[in-house]
């Protein structure tokens, strides 16, 4: 089997270590080799994070090479594009609507602008024209949580079927990884990002 | 998110789970039969301390978050010496504090296998420096094994205590960030019961490192050494794991580098050996003369110093003279700096062996440059609700901004960021209160040190000592939101939780600081604004030392504890008297506060409804939760 590389880009507080374990969990169920890459510590704290998740027999390495993402899941418009170079005309580019504006922009420290989400899309183009958007926040609180619109984006990838993971086995590893209580808000999050991609193709 | 702790407890050889290279360490501490667990927080080693607190009482291991790595270090050898088993974590600068204790007991030995976790931050993810820690198993003579992935996270662990016991030595297990913080599968082995109790049989030759008793102490060490070398020679993780069927190149690798030099590799097309060496002091002189032997070129590819790269040289020139090294010395190949990456091994590979990239780098730079001319940076900040802006903004108004701030390691080193911008001097923990002292007496400005809790009892007190005992003249500042926040909340004297998840005495700042001495020695609140700003005027005012202690919760803690009782903090609200003026968001930068539409507005997923906003709006249009 080829490796596949996923890559996860947002920000502190989304919940990207998260879906990362999940992804990752849902992979050994699958009795698949997989390695995860996480940041701990002061990027946490509102800042831009990263996280790869590879799969396949031969993967050592946590990270990715430049060019070699099969999927990038972007939890932020602008994250997304800031890890695009990862990306290749191959590559789906799957990413929430909801822009989250860096605290510097507001204090005007340096006269830029913050870029639409059509002109992040537009960017995105340069490197594929695979690209799903999808209004995660929307559907996080229709299912009664905006915390998860992390579990929102995994059910969209579910159904791509870009993963080589079974959508069945994703949902196992959310219920053992999410606390008790939030088991079924979560599973409702999964299903509502899996129903919409299903439903745009 | 925490994984389910108790499944590490599982008495079940054979199962595969997946792990985070530090949780991988902490099932290790479980299946080594380890008695004892100490440590100072600090990424990128926490997980192991804060996994194994979490399982020890039901495991029946002691950990303890000690107050600092020497205590750690020192705790856990006098278990060691009794014959309990032990291990302390630390990250890589954590080292350099225990360093006095590690250097000696090295002459002292252990009886219980003893392992010295030290995490190393490539990249400076979450560090001061990026310094190679493995240069201290030269230093102190100690056996250092290097892993690759969580799987050998777990079986090291055990390896080391097996190889502590046999030579009576603390093993070095060195990891780093892209190593424990990885995840990957990790199959169970079966579990040893703990070892902790034992007794100190009177031998002051052996134990007591007088300097009649040091100088034959060293030469065992030595002994020792030469030992540990047979060891290093047959250990299952210095091997040749690819032979190139035409023996022109070799590779030489270890930790995370080896990852990154296999897919490399395998990108290139390259036909080589790779020689991985997993326990990485002492070398395996023979296994690796052979390997020169059997090769014309030989490339080194390891991150941070040329560790291996400098004894590979050494030992060729000695063994095998016409053999051809590449590595990173006088900069030729690789750097020195920042953590590796595949495609920094690959091109590097390129560059010695004449291969054609297999990847366009270069037009995906060329690509990317022009996309990213849109990116805005997005720099961690101070999370809403901190106390830290509040203290922040108090000292700003208490000085205009004029005092100058010695800072210290923790979460509020980040308010040298814009709008707060307090902080002008940072190097290691502590040190806000030594420095402080020095730029006193060289400057006529008002001195301000900022510490954190934690901080302030890992290495804050001794100079704070030294600053009463001398006479130093400026104002320490305890920033104390009741928990080590940056790590991960782990307890702290302050706190009075212990490690164990029960009550030990509470140690207070305000009470630690009049016994050094200090006469003028406030607590406030630091939202309590106007207050704390007459607090930090007054303790300027005064000679000698003063003291001011600024206490609130840490807002994660609070989020945390609101959510698990499945409530929410009721947030700040925005009157109609709001005129945009933007003050809120010029004074205190609170990722809460964000504009829409030309207007102020306050995003209530992230509001904990501190209030801070509320008091600095010049109109009054912000309003505390009911």
């Amino acid at each position: 089997m080829k490796s596949f590389n996923l890559l996860l880009a947002g920000v502190g507080g989304q919940g990207i270590l998260l879906a990362a374990e999940i992804l990752g969990t849902a992979a050994v169920y699958e009795g698949l080799n997989v390695r995860v890459s996480e940041v701990h510590g002061a990027a946490q704290r509102g800042g831009a994070v990263v996280s790869n998740i590879r799969i396949g027999k031969n993967v050592l390495a946590p990270t990715m090479v430049e060019g070699t993402a099969d999927v990038i899941l972007g939890l932020e418009p602008l994250e997304t594009l800031r890890n695009v170079k990862f990306a290749s005309e191959k590559t789906l580019v799957l990413m929430n609507s909801e822009v989250i504006t860096p605290t510097g922009i507001f204090l005007k420290i340096r006269e830029v602008n913050l870029p639409s989400l059509e002109t992040i899309i537009r960017n995105i183009r340069f490197f594929t024209d695979r690209i799903i958007v999808v209004d995660a926040l929307e559907l996080a609180r229709k299912a009664g949580n905006v915390l998860t619109q992390n579990i929102v984006l995994i059910g969209a990838l579910a159904a791509t079927e870009e993963l080589p993971i079974k959508t069945g086995t994703l949902e196992g590893a959310i219920k053992e990884l999410v606390p008790t209580n939030y088991i079924e808000v979560n599973l409702r999050a999964f299903n509502l990002g899996y129903d919409y991609v299903k439903s745009m193709r | 998110m925490p994984p389910k702790p108790e499944t590490l407890l599982q008495d079940k050889a054979g199962k595969q789970v997946l792990l985070l290279g530090n949780e991988a360490i902490a099932r290790g501490v479980i299946e080594a039969g380890i008695g004892i667990v100490t440590t100072y927080p600090g990424t990128p080693a926490s997980e192991i301390g804060d996994t194994v607190s979490k399982l020890a009482s039901k495991a029946g291991i002691y950990m303890e978050y000690s107050v600092n790595e020497k205590v750690a270090v020192e705790v856990a050898a006098g278990a060691a010496v009794c014959g309990a088993r032990a291990l302390t974590a630390m990250k890589h600068v954590g080292l350099n504090v225990a360093a006095d204790a590690v250097m000696t007991l090295a002459y002292i030995g252990v009886r219980g296998g003893y392992v010295i976790v030290t995490a190393d931050d490539p990249e400076c993810y979450s560090s001061q420096n990026e310094q190679d820690n493995r240069l201290y198993a030269l230093l102190s003579n100690l056996p250092c094994l290097e892993p690759s992935n969580p799987q050998e996270c777990k079986d090291m662990v055990r390896y080391a205590v097996q190889i502590s016991e046999k030579l009576e030595l603390p093993v070095l297990l060195r990891t780093v960030t892209r190593v424990s913080h990885t995840r990957g599968p990790v199959i169970y082995g079966s579990i040893d019961k703990p070892r902790l109790k034992g007794m100190l049989k009177r031998d002051v030759q052996r134990f007591v490192a007088v300097p009649r008793h040091a100088r034959p102490m060293h030469d065992r060490l030595l002994e020792k050494v030469e030992r540990a070398k047979e060891i290093s020679e047959s250990s299952p993780y210095n091997r040749v794991v690819r032979k190139a069927d035409n023996g022109k190149i070799g590779i030489i690798s270890s930790s995370a580098a080896y990852n990154y030099a296999v897919e490399a590799t395998e990108l290139l097309g390259l036909n080589v050996s790779l020689l991985k060496l997993g326990m990485s002091h002492p070398l395996p002189e023979g296994i690796i003369t052979q390997f020169l032997e059997e090769h014309e070129k030989i490339i080194v590819v390891e991150e941070l110093e040329p560790y291996l790269e400098v004894q590979v040289k050494a030992l060729a020139k000695d063994c095998v003279p016409k053999v051809e090294i590449y590595g990173k010395m006088r900069g030729q190949y690789f750097l020195r700096s920042s953590e590796f990456s595949t495609r920094i091994v690959v091109e590097g590979l390129a560059k010695i062996t004449g291969l054609k990239l297999p990847i366009d780098f270069i037009s995906i730079e060329q690509k990317y440059e022009e996309v990213s001319q849109t990116l805005i940076r997005r720099s961690p900040v101070l999370c809403a609700g901190c106390p830290h802006r509040a203290s922040f903004y108090v000292l700003k108004r208490a000085t205009n901004g004029k005092a100058l701030f010695p800072t210290d390691i923790g979460c509020y080193a980040l308010g040298i960021a814009p709008p707060l911008s307090v902080g002008d001097l940072l190097i290691c923990m502590g040190a806000s209160i030594g420095t402080a002292g020095g730029v006193s007496k060289a400057t006529e400005v008002d001195t301000i040190a900022i510490v954190g809790d934690s901080t302030f009892f890992h290495a804050g007190i001794p100079a704070l000592v030294n600053a009463v005992y001398n006479n130093h003249k400026f104002t320490l500042v305890v920033v104390d939101n009741l928990t080590t926040a940056m790590t991960g909340n782990q307890p702290h004297p302050g706190t009075g939780k212990t490690g164990m998840g029960t009550h030990g005495k509470r140690v207070v700042i305000e009470e630690v600081a009049r016994g050094c001495g200090v006469r003028f020695v406030k607590v406030i609140n630091p939202f309590e604004v106007e207050e704390a700003i007459r607090a930090v005027k007054e303790a300027l005012r005064t000679s000698g030392v003063s003291v001011v202690v600024f206490r609130a919760p840490c807002a994660l803690l609070l989020v945390r504890e609101k959510r698990r009782l499945g409530e929410r903090l009721e947030s700040c609200w925005i009157t109609e008297a709001c005129n945009n003026c933007m003050a809120c968001i010029k004074l205190l930068g609170c990722p809460a506060l964000v504009i829409k539409n030309g207007n102020v507005t306050i995003n209530e997923a992230l509001c904990t409804g501190c209030g801070l906003c509320a008091h600095v709006c010049p109109y009054k249009a912000i309003r505390l939760p009911e």
